[in-house]
């Protein structure tokens, strides 16, 4: 998945085969790219993977950024940092790694090219809705971890773990006869849909290494239990 | 989840946190999820100068993986706590 602002045409697309669903749909919205000027009016629906701005007028002009890339979210009502009350939004493009700190005046010679927007202001004609379009932020951005995030791996795993203490305390063994059978299925599907190969192979590799340092440390301690 | 833990504990507390793109925004701790997200309130931008419209933003959401550091405030770092704490994950306890 490529991290940035696109362009949308039309309205908003919404993968609802993939679980994405409309949070909220927020009419009376400008936007306003980087340094670019303001764009209105328009409407702003949230979903549970992104963000969708489409032009009420023309709507062959809009734009979306998934919450993966939306880096931070603030309410900005400072008139020295913006003329307008706005939800500030900073946006992690794919060339961040390779740009230095210097490029902060280039970015208004590059915006034509969307991926490297990396400020977006989302101005509501009625600024008493900011409050709830930040909390909806909040609320959405914590719907999408990072796919590789450790501590959702580890939370995976102890979630399937408890499925099975369940079952076997349960003492349903068509359930287990039933786990096992589809267990496969999902684990390849798994690696296929969020994962690439290496990826996996190198958190498995860490994870072992961090087994064997547990198992290490515990054994030491049992030594000096016994001296 | 010993960071995150941890984090929970210094809810309240003025912390600095540092984004991976160099950003350094300061103010009170609000709140810490699972994934290390950070709410901040009352924030600040240390460099003004190089992010002019981070100025003042009343409240802050900071996606956790674009976080870099957090700067804790010195009376925060129990290290006799930590210590323990990081004994115990090594356990696996």
């Amino acid at each position: 998945m490529a991290l940035g602002l696109r362009g949308t045409s039309g309205e908003p697309v919404i993968d609802r085969e993939n679980g994405e669903e409309l949070i909220r749909v927020q009419p009376g919205v400008d936007i306003a790219l980087a340094n670019l000027p303001r764009e209105s009016p328009g409407t702003l629906y949230i979903t549970t993977k992104q963000v969708i701005w489409v032009n009420d007028v023309d709507k062959s002009k809009g734009y979306a950024v998934d919450f993966l890339s939306i880096s931070l979210h603030a309410v900005s009502t400072d008139p020295q940092a913006y003329s307008l009350p706005c939800l500030y939004t900073q946006i992690e493009t794919e060339g961040d790694e390779e740009l230095n700190s210097d490029n902060s005046d280039s970015e208004s010679n590059q915006v034509q090219d969307l991926s490297n927007v990396r400020e977006m202001r989302l101005i509501p004609t009625d600024p008493t809705q900011l409050d709830t379009l930040f909390q909806v932020f909040c609320e959405c951005a914590e719907l999408n971890p990072d796919p590789n995030d450790e501590e959702q791996e580890e939370a995976h795993e102890w979630i399937f773990n408890a499925e099975q203490m369940e079952e076997e305390e349960a003492g349903m063994c068509d359930v287990d006869e039933d786990y096992l059978s589809h267990n496969p299925t999902n684990t390849l599907g798994h690696s296929n849909g969020h994962h690439d190969l290496a990826g996996n192979i190198l958190e498995l590799q860490i994870n072992d290494e961090r087994f064997e340092d547990a198992e290490e440390t515990e054994h030491n301690e049992d030594d000096t239990h016994h001296h | 989840m010993l960071f995150f833990s941890y984090f929970k504990d210094l809810v309240g507390k003025e912390v600095t946190v540092e984004l991976k793109n160099d950003l350094a925004i300061r103010g009170t701790l609000h709140s810490v999820d699972q994934y290390l997200n950070i709410k901040l309130e009352n924030t600040r931008v240390v460099d003004q100068d190089k992010y002019p419209h981070m100025l003042s933003v009343r409240n802050c959401f900071i996606r956790g993986s674009v976080v870099r550091y957090v700067q804790l405030p010195t009376e925060g770092v129990d290290i006799d706590l930590l210590h323990d704490a990081t004994r115990r994950e090594a356990r696996g306890g």
